[in-house]
């Protein structure tokens, strides 16, 4: 009856408690995208690399994927020496460079092209064609978009740019393959995929790869195999998603530390936000409580129906703020992945349910905690006086 | 509806003294050399003695009017009696319980379980209804909902609200509140009850009306222990104890 008799007590004062569950709100909202930020963007390129079933990534020597112009040599040796260790399933060469639109008004556009295996690929889903043979080409869906391309239209593409023209060099005519849905580029990115071989000769690194994804087979261990990666060859870095994912946790640094901060302030705005609440509605109950004291009732009880209405606040504060913070999360998900560079397939806010329940455990935990203190303050009060000031 | 006291009522004598005749009966109330005095703001160091050295026992049955000026002492007295506050010197003992070695969460069963309050102004719970406001002792002292919804209906009754239980109190008269009060004070079968001004914010008819409830409720050998300032309250019960300036100055017996 007394937890009955703290929820009447915060609809009675109806107003009061809107203003305050709409706070508590917005303060969950925003803990909740702050929690879905400290780990989303690493969280998504883990579920990103590991979509296709190449979980590891093979790249020169001391460097991160595509982190700079340098590639792995003799690609062919090195590829069958990866392929030789016991686990492996597969193992897909990529090359990353720069073509050249070659014709129409467009030409002479820089777009971002990888030579693959088509055997063995894991950059793109193609939605229309096959896979590219020599000669031909899969185009970004973008890229198809912007120049009207279909499968069996062509596509003139040059390795070299005369800066001072501004001319591409060494026109080649594809045929386009395919269209794909290219997972690792940013929205809107116009990009290309042609077999590796053709890649390499137009951009004069034979034999030369940017990296290696490496898929395995069911049920070996991550790091046991990262590890004879490692040793079958030299002048190689290995990669498991999950070192990936430490790589990229430690260069967004900045979103975990930014994410900290505006989660603790936006915890702090609730608990100050809860604590005025109580501490004002139980200010002026202090009669009544003295009241329900008078009459018998523990202080224990009556200290629980004060924690009860924090708890009460913040609990309906969490479950409006749930819905708010999915929404803030998708118009702010929105906004930067509009931001170059950012593969459009990543999000930054993905929701983890341990860390929601989490995040709002805390908010609900210190509606808890503020109730303790006046709580105390109106048990403390000393029990005639105030008997006699509510009647006075 | 229920006795709420089951001890056999003793009304005393013409040629009793109203001491006498309390400590005859068994003793509901007994207090010895109380001492109350409020150190605090506006006192300085210099602590103002509200209470100089009562003693009082009130028996079971009894119902004992503590009668005076504003000031007197009266409202500190019947706190200390009933263990709402603690005396700065002296003992109390109540229902045979000595107060001062109850720790809080006793002394708040013992009010929750064997004690009644009614205040000057009710102190119902506004969020609460009539019958809730009854039932919520009850509840308190682990009785289920429908003994509780039993009983409470009794006692509604009994203060003649039967038709009125789902009223919140900003929906009743004073006089429906402080009855709706009194039911509350009746919730738990307490021994006794302490009624602090019980009259003070009512009219005389209405006043008059909880009076008639209280004579009610002392004939079923219910002790009951009033404040009032006001003489023609205090001469509706048995005895009459007079204060002035903290200290008990007579101890009557109105004679039947």
């Amino acid at each position: 009856m007394i937890v009955a008799l703290s929820l009447r007590t915060l609809v009675r004062r109806r107003s009061r408690t809107i203003l305050a569950l709409a706070g508590i709100a917005v303060s969950a909202a925003l803990l909740l995208d702050m929690t879905m930020l400290a780990s989303g963007l690493t969280t998504s390129f883990a579920e990103l690399t590991r979509a296709q079933g190449y979980p590891y990534r093979v790249t020169p020597e001391g460097t991160l994927p595509f982190d700079s112009e340098a590639g792995i040599r003799d690609a062919g040796e090195v590829r069958a020496a990866i392929q030789g260790v016991p686990g492996i399933r597969a193992v897909a060469p990529v090359l990353g460079a720069q073509l050249y639109l070659g014709s129409g008004a467009s030409s002479g556009e820089p777009i971002f092209t990888t030579g693959i295996d088509p055997a063995a690929q894991m950059l793109y889903l193609l939605v229309d064609g096959g896979e590219p043979r020599a000669g031909e080409v899969v185009v970004s869906e973008p890229l198809a978009e912007a120049y009207q391309l279909q499968v069996g239209d062509s596509i003139e593409l040059a390795p070299e740019l005369d800066v001072a023209l501004g001319r591409p060099r060494g026109i080649q005519e594809f045929r386009v393959s395919g269209i794909g849905e290219f997972l690792y580029d940013y929205a809107g990115q116009r990009s290309l995929a042609i077999s590796l071989a053709q890649l390499q000769r137009m951009t004069g690194r034979p034999d030369e790869i940017s990296l290696f994804a490496v898929a395995p087979e069911a049920g070996v261990d991550e790091e046991a195999l990262s590890e004879r990666i490692a040793a079958s060859t030299a002048g190689i870095s290995v990669y498991s998603t999950r070192e990936l994912m430490a790589a990229m946790d430690q260069r967004l640094l900045y979103f975990r530390q930014l994410s900290t901060i505006l989660g603790t302030i936006a915890l702090a705005v609730a608990a100050l936000l809860v604590g005025t609440i109580v501490t004002i509605g139980v200010r002026e109950r202090f009669g009544e409580i003295a009241t329900l004291r008078a009459i018998g009732i523990s202080g224990r009880r009556l200290q629980l129906g004060i924690v009860v209405e924090g708890v009460a606040l913040t609990t309906a504060g969490c479950l409006l703020g749930i819905p708010i913070g999915l929404w803030m999360a998708g118009r702010l998900d929105r906004i930067l992945l509009a931001f170059p560079g950012i593969p459009s397939r990543v999000s930054f806010f993905v929701l983890d349910p341990l860390a929601l329940a989490l995040a709002m455990s805390m908010v609900i935990l210190v509606g808890a905690l503020v109730g303790i203190v006046p709580g105390a303050q109106a048990l403390r009060a000393p029990l005639g006086r105030t008997l006699r000031e509510e009647a006075d | 509806m229920d006795q709420p006291l089951n001890q056999p009522r003793r009304t005393p004598g013409p040629e009793e003294s109203a001491p006498a005749a309390a400590e005859s009966g068994a003793r509901v109330v007994h207090a010895v050399g109380v001492t109350k005095e409020y150190h605090g703001a506006g006192t300085g160091t210099v602590g103002v003695a509200a209470l100089r050295g009562v003693d009082l026992t009130v028996g079971a049955g009894e119902w004992v009017a503590i009668a005076g000026p504003s000031g007197c002492g009266k409202s500190t007295l019947l706190n200390v009696l009933a263990g709402i506050d603690a005396p700065t010197e002296g003992a109390v003992r109540l229902l045979g319980r000595d107060l001062a070695a109850l720790t809080d969460a006793a002394r708040a069963r013992l009010r929750l379980l064997q004690v009644g309050f009614v205040f000057q102004r009710f102190h119902l719970l506004p969020v609460l209804t009539a019958r809730e406001n009854v039932e919520l002792p009850m509840a308190e002292a682990g009785l289920g909902r429908q003994e509780r919804r039993r009983r409470s209906r009794e006692l509604l009754d009994f203060v003649g609200l039967g038709d009125r239980s789902t009223h919140r109190p900003s929906q009743l008269s004073g006089g429906e509140q402080q009855r709706v009060a009194i039911a509350r004070a009746l919730a738990n079968q307490p021994a006794v009850v302490f009624a602090d001004e019980p009259t003070g914010e009512l009219d005389q008819r209405t006043g008059a009306q909880i009076l008639d409830l209280f004579e009610r409720l002392n004939s079923t050998d219910t002790t009951l222990v009033t404040v009032t300032h006001d003489p023609e309250v205090a001469a509706r019960a048995a005895r009459i104890v007079e204060m002035s300036d903290g200290v008990i100055v007579s101890d009557t017996l109105r004679l039947p």
